[in-house]
């Protein structure tokens, strides 16, 4: 279970994240949604341990997170939004170090690697440096080593950025399968859809403030189930109805062109990012 | 064992780039010995000016080796390659990461005196290089390569490193005993002089080459400052709030 209590971080006199208070449940999988800049990758940062808070704490299991804490830390592995790896090592060599990192005995990095190479299509380039990589190839060579440590906390900022469809789709699958095995997951992500479909819960953060947590049918639900987009002459708009009927009979009446269709996550993410730039 | 894969990763980097690395660890030595040494022919203390000069270089080539092996890349790889983000994540413990990249930067910038040593062999001196000559070298490698990391945790963008090379680095290999006796300097700048951490490894080694008696302090002083530098090393990554 990893608890924040109070978190904060200032950068001089920049607040990015400020005075969280956010539980997230052993095997939970957990968005942090946010417009750029809302303070997810600063609470990652945190998580992770690159960045102190200014104030409040980090708990794992119970225990406060700290740099020194090597045991809190072997049960995390993050995923970060930029590359991170060397760029002159291989990607036998990247699995290699992290494995040696985490202690692991030699022949299970090697087992490893193997299998999350192969599973992620990367096996036969496994001897290309990182530079030459794609920048798809490297998102999942970082996946691959995030996961290589058999971690019981994923922190995941915006693991998928840059990838295809259909490798997204496969790594959708594989968080699913992990998650199903109890894994702790903590993801970030600009990709609506993506949250809708793995979280249980999201946390909709907002100039570094959690506004609300709620699982994203709630988010949903509050917003109204049915959207009507309208597209007349130079205007397009959308409209949410709780009930169908109510959605059925508003667009009868609409002389442009319409759709009805189910409202999304993205339609309640998009809703309030607008209500807020109104305040 | 962290220091393990720490020393791992770094002798990953010096078997891709051996040729690289060797070729740039001799380049200025070698203009040096073949500029100041051989070209200018002069005597000093009563001996040819290049069996004076070869100790000194040796230890000025440890300081670079060690230093540039360690602030240049740990920089790459903090601000650019943002692969330290991993080592502070993980579960290794960040002293042994800063131990193993000071015993790195020790053996690399052994390496490079290693080197010049053995491309001055041919040339019979008589000067001694013994066991206590590799410790001291060592120590030197050390200590610079405590301020390697150092530098790389201030630097804020990848010009600060050649910029505290400049300011700290390159005043200290043409000063501290490498080109010549800091006896002759003035008093007060000699004090200054005397005690930075090359004049004491160019001291000693030279000492050791001559037959000559040398001083036990001098690695007292050589110890202080990685003792120093290792602590403020340690601060940075266990205190520094945004690395």
């Amino acid at each position: 279970m990893i608890v924040l209590k109070n978190l904060t971080k200032k950068f001089d006199q920049f607040t990015a994240v400020d005075s969280v208070n956010m539980t997230i449940e052993t095997g939970e999988f957990f968005g942090l949604l946010g417009l750029n800049g809302a303070g997810k990758t600063t609470t990652i940062g945190m998580l992770s341990t690159l960045l102190l808070p200014t104030q409040g704490e980090i708990f794992i299991d119970g225990e406060l997170l700290t740099r020194k804490r090597t045991d809190l830390k072997q049960k995390i592995s993050v995923i970060t939004q930029e590359y991170s790896m060397r760029q002159d090592m291989n990607m036998d060599e990247i699995m290699e170090y992290q494995g040696r990192l985490y202690y692991m005995p030699k022949k299970e990095i090697r087992k490893r690697s193997e299998e999350l190479l192969e599973f992620c299509g990367l096996i036969n380039d496994r001897r290309k440096t990182v530079r030459k990589l794609s920048g798809g190839m490297k998102r999942k060579l970082m996946v691959c080593r995030a996961l290589l440590t058999n971690p019981e906390i994923l922190l995941l900022d915006e693991p998928t950025a840059g990838m295809d469809a259909v490798s997204r789709r496969q790594m959708w699958n594989l968080l699913k399968q992990l998650n199903g095995k109890n894994l702790t997951i903590l993801l970030t992500t600009h990709y609506m859809e993506e949250a809708e479909h793995l979280c249980a819960r999201v946390a909709m953060m907002n100039h570094g403030k959690i506004e609300k947590i709620s699982a994203p049918q709630d988010f949903i639900d509050e917003l109204g189930r049915f959207a009507v987009d309208e597209t007349e002459e130079g205007k397009a708009a959308t409209y949410y109805f709780h009930i169908k009927e109510e959605a059925l009979k508003f667009a009868a009446q609409i002389n442009g062109s319409f759709k009805l269709r189910d409202t999304t996550l993205e339609d309640a993410f998009v809703e309030r990012a607008k209500k807020d730039e109104i305040r | 064992m962290g220091i393990i894969t720490i020393l791992w990763e770094k002798w990953v980097e010096f078997r891709r780039d051996f040729y690289k690395i060797t070729l740039a660890a001799m380049i200025a030595p070698l203009m040096y010995l073949l500029v100041f040494g051989m070209g200018i022919q002069t005597m000093s203390h009563g001996k040819p000016y290049l069996h004076y000069l070869i100790p000194g270089v040796v230890a000025l080539t440890t300081m670079n080796g060690s230093f540039n092996a360690i602030a240049q890349n740990l920089n790459v790889q903090r601000l650019y390659e943002k692969a330290f983000d991993q080592v502070m994540i993980s579960p290794t413990p960040l002293w042994q990461f800063m131990i193993g990249q000071i015993i790195a930067g020790s053996i690399r910038g052994l390496y490079a005196g290693g080197v010049i040593l053995l491309l001055v062999w041919p040339i019979h001196t008589g000067l001694i290089f013994n066991g206590f000559s590799f410790l001291v070298l060592f120590l030197n490698g050390a200590v610079f390569s405590a301020l390697g990391v150092v530098v790389s945790f201030l630097a804020r963008n990848h010009a600060d490193v050649p910029r505290f090379s400049n300011y700290l680095i390159m005043p200290m290999a043409f000063l501290c005993n490498t080109f010549f006796s800091t006896e002759n300097m003035p008093k007060e700048i000699r004090s200054v002089i005397s005690v930075l951490p090359l004049s004491e490894t160019s001291s000693i080694v030279r000492h050791i080459a001559y037959g000559e008696v040398w001083n036990f302090s001098g690695i007292l002083v050589l110890l202080a400052y990685l003792f120093v530098l290792t602590a403020i090393g340690l601060w940075f990554v266990y205190q520094k709030q945004n690395l």
